[in-house]
């Protein structure tokens, strides 16, 4: 599961860069796109502001058929405090915005898998797939608001893998 | 060289997505899909005169065909099949209410509401099937966010009437001279008038005006309960697997065969809202053509394209 949820990290991360540049997040000293996997990332004490944070969850297989199916729950966790230059009164909009280009980035619903071993990393057989995201209320935390979404994601296991 | 391959399990997908061509009723010409040099299309450019739909819900085909065995011997045991009636039937659910979609979603004549007062205007021969060029002072009298039809004033002609796609039969001749252009399929939005040119925001469903034609502005769409007239349109419904394969279905002939209904999807939970979607359901009789390959009779055709590398 691991090329797949590599992939769909990186199918994501230049989804978000094509869509919006200018969301990007300074992270061991280089200047990325807005969003991270966290499992992947020093621990956080707080999750950084206005950023996506990929968080993998629950696990299955399905071993029944051709090809065994595995499949992993992905929260993807995003927070804002809106802007200084409004005094944080633009949070709301701001978190539309992310939640608008999340639907955006997160289609179409597949991408090629990629194994991620050797550099550049190679096309394999398959697509990972995913379900259409399910987003939870929006959390208030003084001047911060929260809001996460839940996305199962799928991929055929492949020889090697 | 090896070739790199995998096991694919049945095919997973999320949504249907049909397209419908028009019969040639006066011919009895229905449009044929070859999936062999077609199956690739465009999903969202079908070539022509396939015309997109988009998305479908519940989508249900079911086959009436029926076969019976003959029996011989002492004592009587299954000695052949035969076939003894083929039929299917298809019914879907259409997500966006358009000219098309209702029309499709009834088993009967569909027509256009000319707009009240609404005049005439005779459209130029250089127009396009989404740029309608007038004359400056004719064009003066259209806005942009009106609804046009665009089609010959009727003069008497009976039998299949409307081109290309035809809309009505008529048995005896009338003296409507708007007719035409109200069960016309060349209908489209206004989405900016400039100079003597009205540019649409659609295509016309039937392509480029024919020479002669007048546009008028209409205010909507009617269906009748009742009535003689069945259309008859070519159906393709195809399925896009994860894996980029495709499942096609293609009836080369479908006469809606249900009366207008409606479905009505609550759009929030239960109990969490009264708002209802309204949903046009549609179903439809699969009519039987013979296969040009072999000359069998037959009503539709199930296509399979492997994804790439996937074992078959």
């Amino acid at each position: 599961m691991q090329n797949a949820k590599d992939s769909f990290y990186i199918a994501l991360r230049n989804r978000l860069a094509a869509l919006n540049p200018e969301r990007t997040i300074l992270l061991r000293g280089a200047i990325r796109p807005g969003i991270l996997v966290e499992d992947a990332e020093a621990p956080f004490p707080q999750l950084p502001s206005d950023v996506f944070v990929v968080r993998w969850l629950g696990h299955g297989a399905d071993i029944e058929i051709a090809s065994t199916l595995v499949a992993e729950e992905c929260e993807i966790v995003y927070g804002t405090c809106g802007c200084q230059t409004y005094g944080g009164l633009d949070r709301g909009r701001a978190l539309s915005q992310m939640d608008g280009e999340l639907l955006a980035i997160l289609q179409p619903f597949s991408t090629p898998k990629l194994r991620f071993a050797s550099q550049p990393p190679g096309a394999m057989l398959t697509q990972v797939f995913w379900d259409e995201p399910v987003f939870s209320p929006a959390v208030a935390q003084r001047d911060r608001l929260t809001r996460s979404a839940k996305v199962m994601v799928y991929s055929y296991q492949e020889e090697g893998e | 060289m090896t070739a790199m391959c995998f096991s694919t399990p049945a095919p997973v997908a999320r949504r249907v997505r049909a397209y419908f061509a028009p019969v040639n009723r006066a011919a009895q010409q229905p449009v044929l899909f070859d999936p062999g040099p077609q199956g690739w299309f465009d999903l969202d450019n079908p070539p022509a005169p396939w015309l997109n739909l988009g998305f479908i819900q519940n989508f249900v085909r079911k086959a009436s065909s029926k076969s019976s065995a003959i029996a011989a011997g002492i004592p009587a045991a299954p000695l052949e099949q035969v076939r003894e009636s083929i039929g299917a039937q298809v019914s879907l659910q259409f997500l966006a209410w358009t000219k098309l979609s209702m029309a499709l979603a009834t088993a009967s004549q569909h027509m256009n509401m000319i707009a009240p007062g609404a005049p005439s205007a005779a459209v130029r021969s250089d127009s396009t099937a989404s740029t309608i060029v007038l004359s400056a002072g004719d064009a003066a009298g259209f806005s942009a966010g009106q609804i046009v039809a665009i089609d010959h004033d009727y003069s008497g002609q009976t039998g299949y009437v409307g081109s290309p796609i035809n809309g009505a039969y008529l048995r005896q001749p009338l003296t409507d001279v708007d007719y035409l252009r109200r069960i016309t399929f060349n209908t489209g939005l206004v989405a900016q008038v400039t100079g003597s040119t009205l540019r649409l925001a659609q295509a016309l469903a039937g392509g480029a005006p024919e020479s002669g034609v007048k546009v008028q502005a209409i205010a909507g769409f009617v269906d009748r309960e009742g009535g003689s007239f069945y259309p008859e349109w070519s159906g393709l419904f195809v399925m896009e697997g994860v894996q980029g394969e495709r499942i096609i279905f293609h009836y080369p002939r479908l006469q809606p065969m249900a009366s207008a209904e409606e479905s009505a999807l609550p759009l929030a939970a239960k109990g969490q809202g009264r708002l209802e979607r309204v949903i046009l359901n549609a179903q439809f009789l699969a009519l039987p053509v013979t296969d040009p390959l072999d000359n069998e009779r037959i009503v539709c055709y199930r296509s399979f394209l492997p994804a790439p590398n996937a074992l078959v």
